[in-house]
């Protein structure tokens, strides 16, 4: 037995010492420019100072954070399901394939703004069309991703199992759904992303809740303090996912050298 | 759990033919030109021959995982490729890489083809243990595959193999990899497993070596798996492997039976040879 220690990509809370120094970095050029802006002829509310985000931050509130979180996950999820189950379709008749594949181009080039314009036009409740804009923007990314995995196991692997003869489910479950377990982590990790930075902008068209809400109220009151609070949230948001995801992937995937 | 009643039946080969197209110009290609083959009940067959012979051809078709061209393979009254799900648990193979599931432990590896029959939980964690301990692997069930060398990869194949107690063993060039210390051990280990569980089993391999010190039979095969010699091992005596070999080696080299073959190379039927040592008492060639 090779003697070596497996080595987990658990992610470290810590941040390392440059990350702390190029933030401290920012931070102190930022404050410095909120001093130095009337006299630069920069309104003083376009750069606020630190003091001013850091109040914006103490009144956020916890019901908008959750509501966009739930609506991520609660897409994610939706997305994620209808992906798999369309990839393993698509995976097992080359017919279907051929004909889902142009559609399937077609949805991931469609820009998000005109996804948003769509659901606002046809559908009446606001998170149905957050959900909708959510589904069909991941759902697709997803799809090709998972599809993209299934086609990667190695043919050895495939024709070993082969030859044990599986049926249809237990090659599906036995060793396509576990080889492809690397990259479906791959994928949330870049949908988490990709959800974070659409639901904002599908809040931002009608809803009356969730941060995109809230950054619409405070572009309105040309408050640039809240925006950036509101800002540094998602951020955090984003992390917080990503650390989590992470977590599960370095536990699911110890069996990697 | 022992589905074996009255041991593994016999495999007969007729008139297989196995054309490929070319994927670049859809030229046909013959990679098994009307072979015909008995292969007897708990035998040990080795088949040689170079490169691009048919070998791994004839071993998918064995498998299953192919449909003959022209003519037909039978193990028993039954087709492994149009009798699909009969054979599941029923053949079982090692191939040249151990193939192991990168994800599974040695012991969840083991356990896999026993869990595509249908065994309960407790009797496919028994089994599996059960030939992991045969295999010398006792102290690694809960290694996974990254964390063993090369030999234990190929161990934890081989009891993954026997785990279903298959009629018949198929192994392509599966020690080929290894280094000859590790390779001579596996494969007496394989050969005394495959005689104990009486399997038929047939190893396809390029090494004449392995061929001799395994087989009852040789099969050596020529381009398009034209029948070249089928040697029964049992009528040489031990003194003259070492010429054994040199005519196999002139065989393939020349695409046509050695004459220092004689007559075993005519001949297409045989029984197994007994277990234990062999002994050179046969008619000497």
């Amino acid at each position: 037995m090779r003697h070596e220690e497996i080595s987990g990509s658990v992610p470290s809370l810590i941040f390392p010492r440059q990350t702390l120094v190029s933030l401290l970095v920012f931070a102190v050029c930022w404050e410095a420019l909120s001093h130095l802006a009337p006299l630069l002829g920069i309104p003083p509310f376009a750069i606020p100072s630190l003091l001013r985000i850091a109040k914006s931050i103490a009144t956020i509130t916890p019901v908008d954070i959750a509501v966009t979180l739930a609506r991520v996950i609660g897409a994610l999820i939706a997305s994620f399901v209808l992906g798999l189950a369309l990839a393993m379709a698509m995976y097992r008749s080359e017919r279907l394939e051929k004909y889902l594949h142009p559609m399937i181009r077609i949805l991931m080039a469609v820009p998000v703004v005109s996804w948003i314009l769509f659901a606002v036009l046809w559908f009446p409740g606001v998170e149905f069309r957050i959900g909708f804009v959510l589904v069909v923007v991941c759902g697709p990314v997803f799809l090709v991703d998972t599809l993209d995995a299934m086609r990667s196991v190695p043919r050895e692997l495939r024709h070993m199992m082969r030859s044990f003869r599986p049926t249809t489910w237990q090659y599906f479950f036995k060793l396509m759904l576990p080889a492809i377990v690397p990259t479906v982590f791959t994928s949330w990790k870049v949908n988490i992303s990709l959800a974070i930075r659409v639901v904002t902008i599908a809040e931002l068209v009608g809803a009356v809740t969730g941060i995109g809400h809230q950054l619409s109220v405070a572009q309105e009151l040309f408050s640039v303090a809240d925006v950036f609070a509101w800002t540094l949230v998602l951020v955090a948001l984003l992390f917080l996912l990503e650390a989590m995801v992470s977590r599960v992937e370095a536990r699911v995937l110890r069996w990697r050298a | 759990m022992n589905r074996r009643i009255s041991g593994p039946p016999p495999i007969i080969v007729r008139g297989l033919r196995k054309v490929f197209r070319q994927a670049t110009t859809g030229q046909p290609v013959v990679a098994i030109d009307r072979l015909d083959l008995i292969i007897a009940p708990k035998e040990v067959v080795a088949i040689v021959g170079q490169t691009g012979c048919g070998k791994s051809t004839f071993f998918d078709l064995m498998i299953g995982l192919d449909a003959p061209s022209e003519g037909s393979i039978h193990i028993g009254d039954r087709s492994p490729h149009a009798d699909f799900d009969y054979f599941r648990g029923r053949i079982a193979t090692v191939f040249q890489q151990d193939r192991l599931l990168p994800w599974r432990s040695a012991l969840d590896n083991a356990k896999l083809p026993l869990e595509l029959i249908g065994l309960s939980e407790d009797e496919q964690r028994e089994r599996a243990l059960t030939w992991l301990n045969r295999l010398g692997l006792g102290q690694f069930t809960n290694a996974y595959p990254h964390e063993l060398s090369g030999g234990m990869r190929q161990r934890v194949a081989i009891a993954r193999a026997f785990s279903v107690q298959p009629d018949i063993l198929l192994a392509d060039e599966a020690f080929g990899h290894l280094d000859e210390v590790t390779a001579a051990e596996l494969r007496e280990t394989f050969l005394a497993l495959a005689r104990e569980c009486g399997s038929t089993a047939i190893l396809i391999t390029h090494q004449l070596e392995e061929a001799i010190s395994v087989g009852d039979r040789i099969i050596v095969f020529g381009k398009s798996a034209k029948l070249l010699a089928d040697i029964h091992v049992a009528h040489w005596p031990k003194k003259k492997y070492a010429l054994l070999r040199e005519a196999i080696q002139s065989t393939l080299q020349t695409n046509r039976p050695d004459p220092r073959l004689g007559h075993a190379s005519s001949k297409t039927r045989s029984s197994p040879r007994k277990r234990g040592p062999r002994k050179n008492t046969q008619a000497q060639p």
